[in-house]
């Protein structure tokens, strides 16, 4: 296995990249490279499924905004009435490159993320963040757990309304629907925060049963992704030309021997032979 | 547990195979419209005149191109629309067409002549020195051996010309190989130091090389990774 620390440095390191530049050329390359990881580490009875679709819902919505708002570039392809408020105006084939691109980004730091959600569990994340940021960590994973927890409840006390014979009827039907699920949502956290309380949250540092030990591989993940990172900061200080812009007219983006070296660093947990999972 | 499985390799292999083909699909077009490609031809003029093009960005970088043509003039507008070069621009009553965006510089603009610097336009005559041109590139009337020259100057600076057009269209210079045997135009090669340097002679852009190996590569490692976990699925 891969300690935890490194895999959220190699998560911080492939948002870095991703966020760090416009080129849709590194964009994507990071995409596949987290996809690689992620299929390579993925473990057995975790779907992805869920994970695609937040991922290609995401990106379509940014790049479609992109497209529909923004009315500049040279290469028109519809023009739709400037008396449609917002979305008036020309609809360009630049605005629509640089949605695409905005997606692309979009994706690549969602699956930049994945594996802190896919590969660990939740306690592994809370042990891999540093000493101070650890109350907060906790916090953030708690609350994002009732996140699933809220969906699980709205599609419990929907159904069972449905069998009381409740009907959706227009927006304010669904009162029936969220008043019990907010109730239920609000008593959950009473009762996380006693159980949590009880378990002596907040009383002195958290301990583990046993410290995990870093191995080469951990090192070399975290050397191979620092670099990435550190590649792309520093290029960008260093003037060369990491970002594409479309505007005004659409070209072909620049791309960088060094870069694509860079974003392939982040590909090396995919090249690590994965431990067999027991039955 | 078993419908878990099959249904995690189903989605992850067509996510590999999207992407796959995706990859595929973006390496062919790169590779066939991309710098250095046979398809794309970066000049489109052609006939007996000529004239050159300078072009100084604001980071000193210089481009220059050399269009051919085969009326006695050309307009400044026609000779950037031929050179290949990306442009825009915004037209100014009688001063004629000014330009707002060239060669990607600025990368975006809101207003024209933008708040930070413009392109200062100047006009050389028969191989003679610049001259700030007073009209805009729509009126500019350009002859044989004439040049055209941009140079991107910050608002508070003066408008110094840009690099001399000598050679640029042939003369003491190399002159610029045909790009296609059909068209007689010409193009020098961008002086630009990181194009040049990236740029080998006469072959693919060795950044598009490498996107597309490493896009093939790791589209390829999706696919092992996916049929894996097919494999794995009971």
């Amino acid at each position: 296995m891969i300690a935890p620390r490194a895999w959220l440095v190699w998560s911080l390191a492939a948002v870095v990249v991703a966020l760090s530049t416009t080129n849709p050329v590194y964009r994507g390359l990071v995409v596949l490279a987290a996809v690689d990881v992620l299929l390579t580490w993925l473990p057995a009875g975790r779907r992805i499924r869920p994970l695609v679709i937040t991922v290609v819902a995401a990106s379509a919505f940014a790049a479609l905004v992109n497209a529909l708002a923004a009315h500049t570039g040279a290469d028109v392809v519809i023009s739709l009435p400037s008396s449609w408020p917002l979305v008036g105006g020309n609809l360009t084939l630049e605005t629509l490159a640089f949605g695409a691109d905005l997606g692309l980004g979009l994706a690549a730091a969602l699956l930049a993320v994945a594996p802190l959600s896919f590969v660990l569990e939740p306690h592994d994340v809370v042990d891999a963040m540093p000493d101070p940021l650890e109350r907060t960590g906790i916090a953030v994973a708690t609350s994002l757990n009732l996140v699933s927890g809220f969906g699980r409840t709205f599609a419990a006390v929907r159904d069972a309304q449905l069998m009381r014979g409740w009907r959706p009827r227009g927006l304010r039907s669904w009162n029936e629907v969220l008043v019990p699920v907010v109730l239920t949502a609000i008593e959950d956290s009473v009762l996380l925060a006693e159980a949590m309380e009880a378990r002596g949250f907040g009383a002195g540092r958290r301990t583990s049963y046993s410290a995990a030990r870093w191995s080469a591989r951990d090192l070399a993940v975290v050397l191979a992704s620092v670099g990435s990172a550190a590649l792309f900061v520093g290029l960008r200080f260093a003037g060369v030309a990491i970002d594409w812009f479309p505007y005004p007219t659409i070209d072909l983006p620049p791309i960088e021997p060094s870069l694509v070296a860079g974003c392939l660093m982040l590909a090396l947990p995919a090249l690590m032979r994965r431990p067999r999972s027991r039955p | 547990m078993g419908s878990l499985g099959r249904g995690r390799g189903v989605a992850a292999a067509g996510l590999a195979s999207v992407l796959a083909v995706a990859a595929a699909t973006l390496a062919v077009v790169y590779v066939a419209l991309g710098p250095g490609s046979p398809l794309v031809a970066t000049c489109a003029g052609a006939g007996p005149n000529h004239a050159a093009l300078v072009v100084e960005h604001g980071d000193g970088s210089v481009v220059t191109r050399c269009v051919a043509f085969g009326s006695t003039s050309i307009t400044g507008e026609q000779l950037l629309d031929q050179s290949g070069l990306s442009w825009s621009g915004e037209t100014f009553g009688s001063y004629g067409r000014a330009v707002c965006a060239l060669d990607s510089e600025p990368a975006r603009y809101a207003t024209c002549p933008g708040a930070d610097g413009y392109w200062a336009v100047f006009e050389a005559t028969g191989g003679g020195l610049w001259v700030l041109s007073p009209v805009g590139i729509s009126t500019l009337s350009l002859a044989d051996g004439d040049a055209e020259g941009f140079r991107y100057v910050s608002d508070s600076g003066d408008p110094v010309p840009p690099p001399s057009a000598t050679g640029v269209c042939g003369g003491s210079a190399p002159p610029a190989a045909p790009k296609t045997p059909a068209t007689a135009a010409t193009t020098t090669a961008t002086t630009s130091a990181a194009g040049a340097s990236a740029r080998l002679a006469g072959g693919v852009d060795p950044g598009i090389l490498a996107a597309v190996v490493a896009g093939l590569v790791l589209a390829g490692l999706a696919g092992l990774r996916a049929a894996t976990l097919r494999r794995r699925a009971p």
